[in-house]
């Protein structure tokens, strides 16, 4: 009964997909009320349909009904109520019955809240992101349907999800915030595409624009930090990224998505950069479908990927489409978006725009380069290449060094022209910043180059952001208004401005804590019997016993460990190595002490027979400050979305 | 219709398509065994029985040594593959399991509910599973009727991966 609604549901969405498309095109050329008011029903009703389906996968989980094939495949009558949700997107079907809902939502956004002031685009927009949701719900009917029954006799139980999300409760949000943001991203595409095919760029494009970006790129920000904090917390190596082809799959579109929000800042205040803009936000949306293509099809070797299926090859079909008609729109629309003369110097914010991404862009080809080389290579010459870590850290540390200085750089800049003795000015000042926090870095004993480099231009650009965000309320405190007025008014008034410098503060911070904690990292392993004990760092370590903890989905041993720091007891971490029935090898699980210094990381390597264990300890310096960085970020981002009040519309 | 961006960006497309495509030929989790075109090493093993099995006394015929245990998930879907590969090939080609990192008991149980497809053997110290670079349940291992190893499969075996390579040996 299940899997018969369920695919009844899939064939609707389908349905309403193809029917919704052409519709959405027509109203946009023809301009025409009576399509654009049908399109965006279609528009809601595609994402109710797509709501039910969650909803009913959701049930058919939960009550662990096994007829249903995607509940067979990751259903368990063991796993905890909370696993048995978070199983929708456990696995690739279901995986991708959630991106149909989430693409649903979007769209369903996109038609209530843009109703207003976009009608020039609105039509174009809902048909372009209905024409994914077709390709979506079409994988959902057929190749990848997640509703099928499960041929007789059905299984009395299942052997549950991958343990690895099972073992620790970021799995649980990790993955809806990568879908967020990669399925976000369809919609500034929708909307470059509507752009393209109206032939003009004006304010009631761009604002929604930077808004629709904004929303998916922070929901990114914060999927990829979660990866890399989940991995940090569960996967026992120490780390928090290995440039792994589906670490770099997520940060590719984040890379151009940024990149496009500054361009679009200078569209926005000049006028220029329109088709640049166009095209970032395009390339974004591209990447998004290349990254699911690579880690869903099994085309790279990766931790995550999901198994070979005959998805892979639909995908690459879809990305091999969607790239074609990028190509030919933007060949044949460009010449329609046509920048204002600018008589700009380079030495001006504008350069420090330009500068930036062109350095993001960079980075975005080389980690696009070392994921693809592999498969190229294996193409080629037959041979099986890995493109590692040093490949990336080398080619990538600088470009992030440089854009750290035009963070610092690029907001002393004024817009436009000015005279030499500004330049100078705005580029001194913030020197001694850069120095002071050199030297306090020296006086904490880091020596090496990197480091201070960084150290120097982090305090550089933190006096800029600092003395950037409050400069709207010295100059109200200079009118005479009171300080806290001033304060009030210009955040009330520019919110967005001051969001932008509360993300800078927190990409700052995240920059630091990285070249930190890669630097000055101490570890130390050893076999311990009870009752031994190891130093590390300032810690000295003491394994007092070891215990097995059984519950119904996994079988955990447990080592107890004693720390002290400076001959004092702090605390007792409990490392284990986690036995799931499903899983051929047992799986880590570290422990943590963090403080805002440092970090103390336990792993438990093996459990002998008589009782010692393996143990591998790592103190690694500021890694709470990546996480909070990046915090930092989302706040800024929330402070950008929110409207300015009573502020009228400034004409660009 | 500007020339240059259609030309400049279906010379960036095609060629990436065209190698991504290129992708799905090569599967990614064929790890390359370095024993792959060398002699298989040589065990000999008691199977569940006491009775004295030795790689020598099979060859003369392809070989499928299959590297599995009770608590691998994967071994259990891939078994009924295995006992319809070891009844084709009957008379044809010899299926032999080396249990990993297992008890005799549970083996037996697994074997009396389950079904055998060829003796299973007990490698106390993994010893074989060490020599063979075995990482994890199930590796397959395929050799021809010389003893040399011609294909090997990580994970789940795969019926026309199995069927294709014998076909090819016999």
């Amino acid at each position: 009964m299940t899997s018969l609604v369920g695919q009844g549901l899939a064939l609707v969405a389908l349905f309403l997909c193809a029917f919704g498309t052409p519709i959405g095109f027509v109203a946009g050329a023809r301009r025409s009320e009576s399509a654009l008011k049908l399109v965006r029903r279609l528009a809601l009703a595609f994402a109710g349909v797509m709501l039910a389906a969650n909803l009913l996968m959701e049930y058919a989980l939960v009550t662990h009904d096994f007829s249903v094939s995607y509940v067979a495949q990751v259903g368990s009558r063991a796993t905890p109520l909370h696993i048995a949700i978070v199983s929708l997107w456990s696995s690739l079907e279901g995986s991708i019955l959630f991106w149909g809902l989430v693409l649903g939502l979007y769209t369903a956004a996109v038609a209530v809240l843009q109703r207003r002031g976009h009608e020039d685009y609105l039509g174009y927009t809902l048909g372009t992101l209905l024409a994914i949701g077709l390709f979506f719900s079409f994988m959902i009917a057929g190749p990848a349907n997640p509703f099928r029954p499960t041929p007789p006799p059905v299984p009395p139980d299942g052997p549950g999800p991958n343990p690895l999300l099972q073992n620790h409760l970021l799995m649980i949000v990790h993955p809806p915030m990568l879908y967020l943001g990669y399925v976000g991203m369809s919609v500034p595409f929708a909307m470059a595409v509507a752009a393209l095919l109206r032939g003009q760029l004006g304010p009631t494009w761009l604002k929604p624009l930077r808004n629709w970006l904004l929303v998916p790129t922070s929901f990114l920000t914060l999927g990829i930090m979660l990866g890399g904090w989940w991995s940090y917390e569960v996967l026992g190596w120490g780390g928090y990224w290995a440039w792994d082809p589906v670490e770099n799959a997520s940060f590719l579109p984040w890379l151009t998505a940024v990149a496009a929000l500054h361009s679009a800042i200078v569209q926005q205040r000049r006028g220029t950069l329109k088709a640049w803009t166009v095209i970032l936000v395009m390339i974004t949306f591209l990447l998004t479908i290349l990254g699911t293509f690579l880690t869903r099809s099994g085309v790279v070797n990766s931790v995550h990927s999901f198994t070979q299926s005959p998805i892979g090859p639909l995908f690459l079909v879809f990305l091999g489409i969607a790239l074609v008609a990028t190509v030919a729109l933007l060949a044949w629309r460009v010449e329609s978006l046509v920048s204002e003369p600018s008589e700009d110097s380079i030495v001006a914010r504008e350069g420090a725009f330009l500068l930036n991404n062109l350095l993001l862009v960079t980075v975005m080809f080389t980690v696009l380069v070392g994921t693809l080389f592999p498969i190229v290579a294996e193409a080629v010459r037959g041979v099986k290449v890995s493109v590692g870590e040093p490949f990336y850290n080398r080619m990538s540390v600088p470009v992030f060094l440089a854009l750290l200085l035009l963070m610092g750089v690029g907001p002393a800049l004024p817009w436009g022209r000015s005279s030499r003795q500004q330049l100078v000015r705005a580029l001194v000042v913030p020197l001694p910043a850069g120095l002071v926090v050199v030297a306090l870095t020296v006086l904490l004993g880091a020596r090496s180059g990197y480091v201070l480099l960084t150290a120097f231009l982090a305090g550089y650009a933190l006096w800029v952001t600092t003395d950037q965000s409050l400069r709207p309320v010295r100059v109200r405190t200079g009118k005479g208004e009171s300080l806290g007025r001033a304060a009030r008014e210009s955040l009330w008034r520019s919110p967005r401005r001051l969001g932008a410098y509360v993300v800078h503060f927190g990409v700052i911070v995240t920059f630091v804590a990285i070249a930190v904690s890669a630097n000055y990292q101490t570890s130390h392993e050893a076999t311990l019997a009870p009752g031994e004990s190891m130093p590390v760092g300032q810690y000295r370590l003491t394994y007092d016993e070891s215990r097995v903890d059984r519950r119904p989905h996994l079988v955990a041993q447990l080592a107890e460990i004693d720390i002290e720091r400076n001959g004092r007891l702090v605390g007792e971490l409990e490392p284990s190595i986690n036995h799931y029935p499903t899983q051929r090898e047992p799986l880590g699980t570290p422990a943590v002490r963090t403080t805002w210094s440092h970090d103390l990381y336990l792993t438990l390597m093996n459990v002998g027979t008589d009782g010692s264990i393996g143990l591998r300890a790592i103190v690694t310096p500021a890694v709470v400050w990546i996480w909070i960085g990046v915090l930092v970020r989302v706040v800024g981002t929330v402070l950008c979305l929110l409207s300015p009040a009573r502020r009228r519309e400034a004409a660009t | 219709m500007n020339r240059v961006v259609l030309v400049v960006g279906l010379l960036i497309v095609v060629p990436l398509l065209i190698f991504l495509a290129i992708g799905f030929r090569f599967d990614p989790r064929t790890i390359e065994s370095p024993l792959v075109g060398k002699p298989a090493p040589e065990f000999s093993l008691v199977d569940l029985d006491g009775r004295p099995v030795a790689l020598d006394d099979l060859l003369g015929r392809p070989v499928v040594i299959n590297f599995w245990a009770t608590w691998c998930q994967t071994c259990i879907v891939e078994h009924p593959i295995l006992l319809q590969a070891a009844r084709s090939y009957e008379g044809r080609a010899h299926f032999v399991g080396i249990v990993y990192q297992d008890e005799p008991e549970p083996i037996r149980r697994f074997v009396e509910r389950r079904g055998a497809w060829g003796p299973s053997l007990l490698d106390p110290s993994s010893r074989v599973a060490i020599a063979y670079g075995v990482y994890g349940a199930p590796e397959t291992f395929i050799l021809d009727s010389e003893g040399r190893v011609v294909r090997k499969v990580t994970g789940m075996v795969d019926w026309d991966v199995l069927t294709e390579t014998l076909d090819s040996l016999l």
